[in-house]
């Protein structure tokens, strides 16, 4: 017996760490000093403080709580009614009911996720707090039938019954007989919703929008980079979750003392503890909201510009956040800013019906949206600053008279390498085609971009990248297959920027802002764009057709273009400004980017080319590309 | 009694609106062709065909039920004996056992899964222990292993609790009486136990087999991006290509195969049961 339990001791110990490790590890490092997620190099609360600061985070923490706490009061109050009900109800009726009320739970949460999304869609409602929260409660609800029903079954029908005819009215004999019942089964009811919701990642990626993110979708959509403010976020849930779950596991024990104890007052003092927590959490929910960013003088902006709110939707992490606060401030309006991974992204987003002010697509993006006419001229005498745009972004094939179109950033896409495992002349020699040296194998990175991706195939082919031909598109999907096959390269996004800072891997395809910042932080990686010929692309604020606040958007667009803006920009994120003084600071003498291979662009060199917009070959690409990746 | 029949109406013009006809344009638009105008219906299989023509796609089913699978049995294989343990502590023990057990689990999946990433990435923990110690570095990040990993640890817990409430709610004067009757240790579980456990079992293949099947978050944090499960497919279709015709063809193939697999699982619970009733009978 005794070496079965010291057994026992060693699985559950092994067990309880395998679940915690994971848990103390993110809290540990939620205190480092350096950004690094692996070692710890001191004491600092300095994420802490970032998160505190960070809106974005304020905010998802107040919608994820607000969520969850009308998702679980309405679910309940409703879950608990129609189980009542249902009780009572025909057999047929009930059956058919709880098989409906199964699907949320039986199905796979993407599949109801994108049936909620295609209805949304098709009543043209916009996607933001409201659409989340119906549909929070549209999965929480059959969670607080099924754990009522069987308290209902176990209940004596005549109760009720007996209560009535003694004179009491339907609601009194439901509140006052059969709800105390069957509470148990409604506080676990509830308990389950509260955990659903607060926990939904899903469900809520697919159906909110407008800047509305909870914690989860904040979270995926920093988790490419590394950020222990996460850290500090989780290790603040976790601290919730802590607290929520000893008061729910103590608060019957009290109950229970008080009840054994007979004392009447205790049950006062049990109401007041919860009411007293519950105007903990009200208050905790107060504060957020007025941490979340106000506007400053909402009135005046709404006078001169019919509106408080500008919604931008940009690329992930391009932009400094000081931008926007500073626009907020100037302004006194509140910046909706939302991100995309992709152009294509974007572009779903936006035929999917949402309306944004500026957008930053890139080059062939734009291409298409004017052909699609879902763009609106701009108003160019509120833009004074497009007199001082770069050289390198003037006249741009997409947009010559820039009557649409300002551009934000723009660059190359080249090749980082680690200088000491991977020599310059080799990649002269080869080019593009040292990503299929096997030499490299399992030492390389892929972007995640079906443009540039097949650019980098066509492009060592020899084809132009804007080929319509689709023998060479056929080619080139055969070089990226046999590159996934054969080479074992990792497809990622902007994991690659600490990927390459931390020295990873050897060989990555990078876009040359990307590049510029890898350089400045790890001096052991180069950068180089091969002689066949690289994409020359663009970014440009535009603004859509839909925008519900135009006036707003031109002065934001002049407003990013000016010196200190565009400075700040791109001083942030390592990528080439479009402001022609910022470039020459940054990259003359004593300039932030000053030698650094990868922040000016190449100009003029006739093998790149920019991308155009051509939607057969586009859907051809997609398609290819996906396959691609699930050829691994 | 009638009266309260009318609490049911309100919910039943909900599950109308927000459940049935989602899942009625799921299946119109995997039917019907781009434009995404109800107006112009126009019935086609194209994107059914388009998914089971493929090698590609159709491998990537296999590989996302093979994770799911493996899931599955590891955390069986895991899950069962801590269950089994914790079923057997003392009542006070057991309640912080299974408090242990679900306090994770109120924690987001997705800030779980993201910590991971530190402790495998290539210059992460368990690597520079390894190295500490003299042994090669290892892939481990975006591997099946580390996806496996993942997904044992944020389903686990489901299996963990389902089988240990059944290991619980049995009668043990069963075992003393096995006992009694001359069976010994291993053919008590055999013979008890391990037949009174397996609607838990059941019940948590079920709770960690539907998720591990569908689920995109994890093959993405801990796959990167070129690891694609039948999840990434949909989710890439609907949020990236666009194609939501395709997207909701594949969503509605993979809600065919989870029911499919959900009847055959229920039906072996159910054909046990009675097996084991009859055996019951007879002797």
């Amino acid at each position: 017996m005794n070496r079965f339990f010291s057994l026992r001791k060693i699985c559950l110990g092994a067990i309880f760490l395998f679940f915690y490790f994971p848990i103390l590890y993110m809290l540990v490092f939620s205190f480092n000093d350096s950004r690094s997620l692996t070692s710890f190099e001191g004491f600092s609360l300095q994420w802490y403080q970032k998160m505190f600061q960070d809106p974005n985070m304020m905010e998802a923490i107040y919608y994820t709580l607000i969520t969850a706490v009308i998702a679980t009061l309405i679910s309940t109050v409703v879950g608990t009614l129609t189980a009542i009900g249902l009780s009572k109800s025909r057999k047929i009726i009930k059956d058919m009911v709880l098989q409906v009320n199964n699907l949320p739970i039986m199905n796979p949460e993407i599949v109801t996720a994108v049936s909620l999304m295609l209805f949304y869609v098709s009543l043209r409602l916009e996607k933001g707090f409201m659409t989340m929260l119906l549909a929070h409660i549209a999965f929480c609800i059959p969670y607080v039938i099924l754990s009522v029903m069987p308290k209902l079954r176990s209940l004596d029908d005549h109760l009720a019954d007996a209560a009535m005819d003694l004179g009491a009215t339907p609601f009194q004999a439901m509140l006052k007989v059969i709800v105390p019942q069957i509470m148990p089964g409604i506080v676990s009811g509830a308990l389950i919703a509260f955990t659903m919701s607060f926990d939904d990642f899903t469900i809520s990626y697919f159906v909110t929008g407008n800047g509305v993110k909870n914690i989860s979708t904040l979270v995926w959509t920093m988790s490419k980079r590394i950020n222990p403010s996460i850290n500090a976020l989780s290790t603040i849930i976790v601290l919730m979750i802590t607290i929520t779950l000893l008061m729910v596991n103590i608060l019957p024990l009290l109950k229970e003392r008080a009840q054994r104890k007979n004392h009447p007052i205790s049950n006062r003092a049990l109401g007041i503890v919860s009411i007293c927590f519950a105007l903990l959490i009200g208050a905790g929910l107060l504060g957020l909201k007025n941490g979340a960013k106000k506007p400053m003088n909402a009135k005046e902006a709404i006078a001169k510009y019919g509106s408080d709110t500008l919604k931008v939707y940009n690329w992930g992490q391009y932009m400094d956040p000081q931008v926007n606060q500073a626009f907020e401030a100037q302004y006194g309006v509140k910046v909706i800013y939302d991100t995309f991974d992709s152009n294509e992204l974007m572009y779903t987003k936006l035929q999917g019906g949402e309306s944004y002010d500026v957008l930053v697509p890139s080059d062939y993006m734009i291409e298409r949206l004017l052909n699609e006419e879902f763009l609106q001229p701009l108003e160019k005498d509120r833009i004074p600053n497009l007199s001082s745009l770069a050289e390198g972004v003037k006249g741009l094939s997409y947009d010559p008279q820039n009557l649409y179109s300002v551009p934000f950033y723009w660059g190359t896409v080249g090749i980082v390498y680690n200088k000491k495992a991977v020599a310059l002349d080799e990649l002269q020699k080869e080019g593009y085609n040292i990503l299929r040296n096997q030499k490299y194998r399992g030492r390389l990175y892929l972007y995640d971009s079906e443009r540039d991706s097949f650019m980098v195939a066509l492009k060592a082919l020899g084809f132009s990248m804007n080929t319509e031909n689709e023998t060479e598109l056929m080619e080139a999907y055969e070089w990226l297959k046999e590159v996934v096959l054969t080479m074992d390269p990792e497809i990622v996004t902007d994991e690659v920027i600490d990927a390459m800072i931390n020295g990873n891997k050897d060989l990555a395809v990078v876009y040359s802002g990307d590049a510029a910042y890898i350089l400045s932080e790890n001096e052991d990686m180069g950068y180089y764009m091969p002689n066949e010929g690289t994409n020359l692309w663009s970014d440009a604020m535009v603004i859509p057709k839909n925008a519900k606040n135009p006036l707003l958007a031109n002065e934001y667009i002049n407003f990013v273009l000016s010196y200190e803006m565009s400075l700040k920009n791109s001083l942030f994120v390592g990528y080439a400004s479009s402001n022609g003084e910022v470039l020459e600071t940054l990259s003359g003498y004593e300039g932030d980017y000053e030698g650094n291979e990868a922040y000016l662009p190449r100009v003029g060199y006739d093998k790149d080319e920019i991308f155009r917009y051509n939607e057969h070959v586009k859907k051809m690409i997609s398609d290819l590309w996906t396959k691609v990746k699930i050829a691994k | 009694m009638k009266t309260f029949r009318r609490l049911t109406y309100p919910y039943i013009a909900w599950i109308l609106a927000m459940i049935v006809i989602p899942m009625i344009l799921i299946v119109m638009y995997a039917f019907t062709q781009q434009g995404n105008e109800v107006a112009t219906l126009h019935f086609t299989f194209d994107n059914f065909m388009q998914f089971f023509t493929d090698m590609d796609f159709l491998r990537t089913l296999w590989l996302s039920l093979r994770i799911a699978l493996m899931t599955t049995v590891l955390c069986i294989l895991i899950g069962y004996p801590i269950a089994y343990m914790i079923a057997m502590s003392s009542s006070k023990r057991r309640n912080l056992y299974i408090l242990l057990i679900t306090l994770p689990m109120w924690i987001n999946m997705l800030v779980r899964t993201y910590a991971w990433i530190g402790i495998l990435s290539d210059n992460g923990l368990i690597n520079s222990l390894l190295s500490a110690i003299g042994l090669q570095p290892q892939k481990l990040l975006y591997t099946d292993f580390a996806v496996v990993l993942g997904m044992v640890y944020n389903f686990i817990p489901f299996m963990i609790l389902q089988i240990e409430s059944s290991l619980a709610k049995m009668d043990k004067s069963l075992l003393d009486a096995a006992n009694d009757l001359g069976a010994d240790r291993w053919q008590r579980f055999v013979k008890v136990t391990l037949p009174l456990s397996l609607p838990g079992v059941i019940s948590g293949i079920t709770l960690v087999f539907l998720p591990a099947v569908s689920s995109f978050v994890i093959p993405k944090l801990l796959g990167g991006g070129g690891y694609m499960l039948i999840g990434n497919v949909i989710e890439n279709q609907f949020i990236t290509v666009g194609e939501w015709n395709f997207g909701s063809a594949i969503s509605m193939i993979m809600a065919v195969i989870i029911m499919i697999s959900m009847y055959v699982t229920k039906k072996l619970d159910k054909s046990d049961d009675a097996l084991s009733r009859k055996r019951g009978s007879v002797r």
